[in-house]
């Protein structure tokens, strides 16, 4: 019983202290709790009235309750007084802060993670297929015939001793639309699909890096139109380049989309005019188009009952135009230089 | 491709008001793009961009031909007019020439004319100026009809001097191993085997077919009759030729598109009105015309349901006829289905119902339809977490003050010791690109000794990595996590690292056990539960070396995949303490080197009102550990803590072999 109410003292004291705001109360508490007539005090001269086994044992416990709160009046005292005089000094208010850790995420990831969140909000899910990739998922099955260029070892990199029968050869995916066979493959329609991954290609100049990023949209469901891709494309220059900016499709050729388009965004400088930055008011985006029926259907798809569009764009590309950052060489992106990568 | 055409040539295919400013924005937004208008003197200069499949359109004329279909959707009256042709005259006699073609695939259409009486000079002004305007520098009349006709139909041909082609024979076949041809610029080029060419009546190569003719061949001011070739080749042929011979002249770039081999004629009849015009000639011979497999027409049926489906908007039957009738469709149409004839320009890319839905959107034009958001119909797969938790744990790295780098799947020999273990490139573009890492570190230490001005590397990067799997399989793709510091308790900061990461991802008990790496010491693998997640140590000097780093490097490497099994985003919540805690320090002396993980989790098992063990300092053999005990249920009295105390001590001094220094009371 004496044990809790020494502790509740103990308590009780340390409270205040923590409470007090100047020197004044500090003295105050000093006072009512150590002083001559403090509640301290007044607990001690209750000692004779125990038990005399637990005097011994009372009294030590008194004797650290009293270093306890004399420890905390110390040490709030001291606060107090530093605080003072350090309002009182004089302080450079020019000098550098002391920084706190900075690291840096890379632009690319940057992009991708705002790309990634734009189309989340229609409903799209974040995919990611295979890099090294079946000759079948990146050409064959797209409908490209045997003999286009993109299938030379000229424009694609090729692995060595890595065939298969079915699917043919090992390559280094070089696009996204990979990921559309593989998509299909895994979920039946509605397919709503983001896939943001690396793609190599056999080129390498100041516009070309041999791997890059892209991200492919692919919408598969029943009366999908071109409607609704030029309502996507829109909803994603809108929020990616900002609401004055507009897209506009134009045709173009790929072999696994009929029809296909060409997408340009409206220039941000000239808001369409036409300036030396742009062709006629109009910046290239990216190709688009209808996914060919034979995709589909190589998909597992019946393309009388569904339909689908589909864009791949590269990432790199739209980085540069929404930032304006005029990077001479995209390589720059890639070589891991830290004086370029500390920048952003 | 792209091409340069003059507005004054444009006009005369088709009679418009139009203006080339809406003619460059009309024909971008329903056809062809239009790069660039340049002037030039009184004329204009389009560069346009043709699509491979619209090997027409790389023609004046074929460009023509759709704005007469475009330019009346925007209000413009547009009207095409035909060239005009020179009918060729049946006959057998004339002067003869011998052709052999050694197979039937290696040119589909076969057509060639011999022409009198030429007069070999320069063209008329007009002539000069339009082909300046494409770029192609006027050398005499005979040599620009030929050039002049490709740009306006699309369809190259070829002038030989015929009394250069001996005994007036010519087999066309393909070329064996290191056949040599002076071609017309002069250049002697060594031929592969595979090459379409035409040999004359003396063996002599006379043609590279498609490409460029030869110089012992050509036509020059003397020649008196020229023989005209038209053909269509073999696509695949001409590209592979290219190819092997790394250059490609106008001439290949359209017939490795796959020409029109009803166009031929035409051109051909083209050909022998601009000859009689501009040199005085007349037709020496009969039509020379192989033609084995004529093209077929064909036809294709599209419904009113499948063209709406598609664009979106409905469009009426009547609407879709007249806009395949003005690109030259010949159509039959009922309620709800239109049946076309596709007409033999198009032939090499209408073939599927979707190809007439193409033509009919994009006349109709795109700028036309409206912006829609596809209906949200239910979404029923499982959204895929991982790339959260990725971006998560990049932000954190980059809140922690590293900088994130991207670096090359591929990597040099010189990065690797075990070049079996790799997938390799059997086409690589230079020599630091030809192996697909299995890990990520050679990266990293790549890319800290080449930024030798930084003073501290904080670096991570998160990547495939590629595992092989055989010849028939595909490699297991490992998303992997590596993180490389440089500095002051690097070792130690990067484990901090690695902990806070954990709990991040709310995983809140590990293992380190030693190991053995060759290129790493201090090398520690990290388990979760039993699954090895990663691993931790300091790269060797010898390693260091290698690369020419000059600091102590750390590297953490994690297999993301394992790593996020366990993350959890489950959160626990602990009641807030009701009665303080009592802290003290335990100083014990080790006798030997001391792992300290397994002492600081034999005091916290001792009893559960431990509830924290942290290492406060290690000097010599002594670790000073400080020790919270804290109760849910009451204030720990001194007798309590004294009991476990006891019994930590106890515990530390027989397990460890160790001996306590002091203890001090918080």
């Amino acid at each position: 019983m004496v044990k809790d109410q020494i502790n509740n003292l103990k308590n009780e004291a340390v409270g205040e202290v923590l409470e007090a705001k100047d020197e004044k109360s500090l003295e105050e508490i000093r006072a009512r709790f150590l002083g001559r007539s403090g509640k301290i005090n007044e607990l001690t001269k209750e000692i004779p009235k125990l038990a005399a086994s637990e005097r011994g044992n009372i009294g030590k416990l008194i004797n650290e309750t009293k270093i306890t709160i004399e420890n905390a009046l110390r040490e709030s005292l001291n606060n107090l007084k530093e605080r003072t005089s350090e309002n009182e000094a004089w302080l450079d208010v020019t000098a550098p802060g002391i920084k706190s850790q900075e690291g840096h995420l890379h632009l690319v990831t940057e992009t991708i993670s705002e790309i990634t969140s734009i189309f989340s909000r229609l409903g799209f899910h974040r995919a990611r297929y295979p890099e090294v990739e079946w000759d079948y998922y990146a050409f064959e099955g797209l409908n490209f015939p045997e003999n286009h260029p993109a299938r030379d070892d000229w424009e694609t990199f090729f692995i060595e001793n890595l065939e298969n029968d079915k699917l043919g050869k090992g390559i280094l995916t070089p696009h996204t639309s990979s990921g559309q066979l593989r998509e299909m493959e895994s979920f039946k329609p509605p397919i709503r699909m983001i896939n943001i991954a690396k793609c190599y290609r056999r080129q390498s100049d100041i516009s070309h890096a041999p791997m890059f990023y892209q991200f492919e949209g692919l919408v598969v469901d029943k009366d999908i139109a071109v409607t609704h891709l030029k309502g996507t494309l829109d909803f994603f220059a809108k929020n990616f380049y900002g609401p004055k900016r507009k897209i506009r499709i134009r045709p173009f050729h790929f072999q696994f989309t009929e029809p296909s388009f060409e997408a340009d965004i409206s220039c941000g400088l000239c808001e369409g005019i036409g300036c030396k930055f742009c062709k006629q008011g109009w910046l290239e985006l990216g190709g688009a188009g209808m996914v060919h029926p034979t995709v589909l259907r190589n998909g597992g798809i019946d393309p009388e009952i569904y339909s689908g569009f589909a864009f791949g764009w590269g990432v790199e590309r739209n980085l540069m135009m929404k930032s304006g950052l005029k990077i001479d060489d995209i390589r720059l992106l890639y070589n891991n230089d830290l004086r370029f990568l500390k920048q952003f | 491709m792209n091409i340069l055409i003059s507005d004054s040539w444009l006009r005369d295919f088709i009679e418009t008001k139009a203006t080339p400013k809406q003619i460059g924005e009309y024909l971008s937004a329903c056809s062809q793009s239009v790069e660039k208008i340049t002037k030039a003197g009184d004329d204009f200069v389009y560069e346009i961009e043709v699509t491979t499949n619209r090997p027409d359109c790389l023609a004046v004329y074929g460009i023509a031909r759709e704005l007469s279909a475009i330019l009346p959707r925007f209000g413009i009256k547009a009207k095409l007019k035909k060239p005009k042709f020179e009918k060729i005259l049946k006959t057998e006699n004339g002067l003869p020439l011998n052709v052999e073609i050694s197979k039937k695939d290696l040119c589909p259409r076969f057509t060639a004319l011999i022409y009198n009486n030429i007069t070999v000079k320069p063209s008329p002004d007009f002539v000069q100026k339009r082909l300046n305007n494409s770029g192609i520098r006027s050398l005499n009349n005979v040599i620009d009809i030929s050039n002049y006709l490709m740009l306006e139909l699309g369809q190259p041909m070829h002038t030989f001097d015929y009394d250069k082609i001996l005994k007036h024979k010519m087999v066309l076949r393909e070329t064996k191993d290191n056949e040599e041809i002076i071609t017309l610029d002069g250049q002697k080029r060594i031929l592969k085997a595979g090459i379409i060419i035409i040999e004359d009546g003396e063996g002599r190569l006379v043609d590279l077919c498609g490409i460029m003719g030869a110089k012992n061949s050509e036509t020059d001011e003397n020649t008196k009759r020229v023989l005209l070739f038209v053909q269509t080749y073999n696509p695949m042929k001409i590209r592979r030729a290219c190819q092997a011979l790394g250059f490609r002249t106008e001439a290949a770039s359209r017939f490795e598109k796959g020409l029109d081999t009803e166009g031929v004629i035409p051109a051909m009849e083209r050909a022998t009105l601009l000859f009689k015009e501009w040199c005085g000639a007349n037709v020496g011979s009969k039509l020379f015309d192989i033609y084995p497999t004529p093209t077929k027409e064909k036809s294709v049926t599209i419904t009113k349901e499948k063209i709406t489906k598609l664009i979106g908007v409905p469009i009426d039957v009547k609407e879709a006829k007249n806009i395949l009738e003005s690109l030259g469709f010949v159509s039959k149409a009922t309620a709800d289905n239109i049946t076309v004839i596709v007409p033999h320009w198009r032939s090499g890319d209408i073939n599927i119902p979707e190809d007439l839905v193409e033509e009919i959107a994009r006349i109709y034009g795109y700028q036309n339809l409206p912006n829609v958001l596809p209906p949200i119909s239910t979404v029923d797969y499982k959204l895929d977490s991982v790339f959260g938790w990725e971006e998560k744990i990049k932000t954190a790295l980059k809140f922690w003050g590293f900088t994130e780098t991207m670096s090359y799947s591929l990597i040099s020999k010189n990065l690797i010791s075990n070049q079996e273990d790799h997938l390799k490139l059997s086409n690589p573009l230079t020599e630091d690109l030809v192996y697909l890492r299995t890990s990520l570190i050679p990266s990293l230490l790549d890319i800290s000794s080449k930024n030798p001005s930084e003073s501290e590397i904080k670096i991570f990067e998160m990547a495939n990595i590629y595992l092989p799997r055989g010849k028939n399989e595909l490699p297991d793709e490992i998303m992997t996590l590596t993180l490389a510091l440089t500095g002051k308790d690097t070792y130690f900061n990067l484990k901090g690292i690695l902990e806070s990461l954990l709990k991040e991802l709310g995983i809140f008990r590990f293992e380190i056990k030693q190991d053995q790496c060759p290129n790493l010491k201090n090398f520690a693998k990290i388990f979760i539960d039993k699954t090895e997640i990663g691993v931790i140590g300091e790269v060797t000097g010898e390693q260091s070396d290698k690369y020419g780093i000059k600091q102590k490097i750390v590297v953490l490497d994690i297999e993301l995949r394992k790593l996020l099994g366990f993350a959890s985003k489950a959160k626990k919540y602990i009641p807030l303490p009701k009665y303080p805690a009592v802290i003290e320090d335990l100083s014990f002396i080790f006798s030997s080197q001391i792992f300290i993980g397994p002492v600081i989790d034999q005091i916290k098992s001792v009893d559960k009102i431990v509830r924290k063990v942290e290492l406060l300092d290690s000097y010599q053999d002594t670790r000073t550990l400080r020790i919270t005990f804290q109760s849910e249920e009451k204030n720990l009295g001194d007798k309590e803590v004294s009991k476990i105390r006891e019994k930590i001590i106890k515990e530390v001094e027989k397990k460890f072999n160790a001996s306590l220094k002091f203890e001090k009371n918080i």
